[in-house]
């Protein structure tokens, strides 16, 4: 699936790029870019250089004293930092592979076959996605503690799990409406059985699909903050942004290093926008459709 | 499993009156007529449902349940104390000044990022070359952690190092002196305008999406008829763009209804920004007022319901083309 906008090529009906639209084009790469860079720029600075008068638009003087301080070994933060972002990764993974799992089953059950209370089960799952993103994080708190699951990577893993599946489930549900419906009579003439049909022919042409929405999980999965801030209470399970934050708060913290901080916790999910962002906006239309 | 019409229409066959019950032989199998109950799709969609069941449903009726209980770990045991919960957090003054607080933010950042969207999503409507990579570039910061946004944004607002103070500097303008935490309009306004930044590309992706769908024809000929681009845009563009704003427009309630890791980052616990679910949070893991705690819950996902109800009644058109 390609977006609608790439699909159909339209001859340009007014003359072409005005000079408008292209001061437009350039503010938009402004504006999206240019938090991003005051942040780089400041992470390769002295708070010094940082606060200095003129003021420095480049690192003039670029240092990496920031970044040694969040990595290098011995220092007063880089234990937390390579430890959060080890959970981080770990939560994410896991929270990602289980949802794309559980999410492209049911998807293939609602999209493709017919059973009884079909209907009821689909509404169940998306009316979930009606709900404000805390609603239930006071009930999910009180659960896992009651399980013993807080403050472990378990107790996040399954909440996040619970959050991501209904728009995972809803994606996929629609990406396997798309494909046409021979498919399955062809394989079952073959006497192949419903879950070879699924593993064998859907799945290879649901796969563009399939990384839409593991992508978009992944992300949303790595910009939690408030659930395992609530979940996690000390650094065996708190992800990368959860320990950045508290850093925000320190004195002996200086905003230089506040945006080394926050380049490094960007650094995979802006890759993974800019290197994946067709299946990204490809998928988030298909969750959009209504 | 049902595989073919065939079994279906042979078990018709054998099932016909008559050759049924047959005395004590027992080679003939009566099939009935009617599909076998398949456990198969059960199988597939129960993890789902286990999990939304569990950790979804029954949380939400938890938090309907429970905001009429004292459930307090510091004041058990947990007992019915009828509408005690709202009673409490009507007359808490942190409660309420961040009541008008949330109120800003959504009036701003649903008007902000829509507005935002819409102008970016006219300009992107034609192809040009290079579209594909302005629109990786608009959805980067989509895709960042709110936390980290506040982060980088604290760069720009700082009153030493920050952006704007170092262009007022450069201009002889003077310095910003201290953005965040004094006024409690500016505050919220900066605050948000972080917010509007993370949520107005998805709104640009889905007003975009709408646009995609008007014909070329309705331009031309309104340019024959002689509309300006303006004209056009007010009787073409805005009209059949309303499904797309008022889609954009719901996720930015709910978005900004529910605001927290900004204004905790940019601005902490300070009356001048705190958000209803900052309070939420400060009550339920701070003070372990978890009743109080799921009340003001239930009353956000309420509050959020109804105005995403009003705006998609005000907003949305069946559009057909």
């Amino acid at each position: 699936m390609s977006p609608a906008w790439s699909a159909r090529r339209r001859r340009p009906v007014r003359g072409g790029t005005s000079t408008v639209r292209r001061i437009g084009v350039v503010l938009i790469v402004l504006w999206s870019v240019i938090p991003i860079y005051w942040a780089l720029k400041m992470s390769f600075q002295t708070e010094g250089d940082a606060r200095a008068i003129p003021a420095q638009f480049f690192p003039i003087r670029p240092t990496l004293q920031n970044y040694a301080r969040l990595l290098g070994s011995g220092s007063d933060v880089s234990g937390g930092i390579r430890q959060s972002t080890i959970n981080i990764v770990i939560e994410c993974a896991l929270a990602t592979i289980i949802t794309i799992l559980l999410a492209t089953i049911a998807a293939y059950a609602f999209s493709r076959l017919h059973f009884k209370g079909k209907n009821i089960f689909f509404y169940a799952v998306l009316a979930t996605m009606a709900f404000p993103p805390y609603t239930t994080l006071i009930p999910l708190y009180r659960i896992m503690s009651g399980f013993g699951l807080v403050n472990t990577y378990t107790g996040i893993v399954l909440v996040y799990v619970s959050g991501f599946l209904p728009l995972a489930t809803w994606i996929m549900h629609n990406y396997f409406q798309s494909l046409p419906d021979g498919i399955e009579e062809a394989g079952l003439v073959d006497g192949a059985r419903r879950l070879q049909v699924l593993w064998h022919l859907l799945l290879p042409l649901a796969r563009p699909g399939i990384i839409s929405t593991a992508l978009i999980t992944f992300l949303f999965a790595w910009g939690q903050f408030l659930f395992p801030l609530v979940l996690s209470s000390d650094l065996s399970t708190q992800p990368l942004t959860v320990v950045i934050a508290a850093l925000q708060g320190r004195h002996d913290v200086p905003s230089t290093l506040m945006s080394a901080a926050g380049v490094l916790a960007i650094i995979i999910p802006a890759l993974i926008a800019l290197i994946f962002n067709r299946y990204i906006v490809n998928g988030l239309l298909t969750g959009s459709t209504r | 499993m049902t595989f073919s019409r065939g079994v279906e229409s042979s078990s018709q066959a054998v099932g016909q009156p008559g050759a049924a019950p047959s005395g004590g032989v027992t080679t003939v199998v009566v099939r009935r007529g009617r599909r076998r109950f398949e456990v198969l799709p059960y199988a597939l969609v129960a993890p789902v449902m286990i999990f939304i069941i569990a950790l979804a449903l029954v949380p939400a009726v938890f938090t309907i349940v429970e905001s009429f209980f004292t459930v307090n770990p510091l004041d058990p045991p947990t007992r019915f104390s009828g509408l005690a919960n709202f009673v409490h957090i009507a007359h808490d003054k942190a409660v309420i000044s961040s009541i008008g607080n949330t109120a800003f933010y959504m009036v701003v950042g649903v008007l902000l990022s829509t507005a935002m969207a819409l102008a970016i999503a006219v300009v992107l409507q034609r192809p040009f070359r290079g579209r594909s990579l302005v629109i990786a570039v608009l959805i980067l910061p989509w895709a960042l952690p709110g936390v980290v946004e506040g982060i980088l944004w604290t760069g720009i607002f700082d009153p030493n190092a920050g952006l704007i103070n170092s262009l007022l500097t450069t201009l002889h303008l003077g310095g910003t002196g201290v953005l965040l935490g004094q006024s409690r309009l500016l505050t919220i306004t900066l605050i948000e305008l972080v917010q509007v930044w993370q949520i107005t590309p998805l709104s640009v992706l889905l007003i975009l999406a709408t646009l995609q769908l008007i014909p070329d024809e309705l331009y031309e000929a309104a340019e024959i008829d002689g509309c300006s681009p303006w004209r056009s845009f007010l009787a073409i563009t805005f009209p059949l763009a309303r499904p797309g704003i008022a889609v954009c427009m719901v996720q930015a309630v709910i978005a900004t209804i529910n605001i927290f890791d900004q204004p905790y980052i940019l601005n902490g616990a300070a009356d001048t920004g705190a958000s209803l679910t900052m309070q939420t949070y400060f009550i339920s893991f701070q003070n372990l007022d978890f009743g109080q705690g799921y009340a003001l819950s239930l009353l956000i996902t309420a509050v959020t319901l109804v105005i995403s109800l009003g705006v998609v009644r005000a907003i949305y058109r069946k559009v057909e083309l």
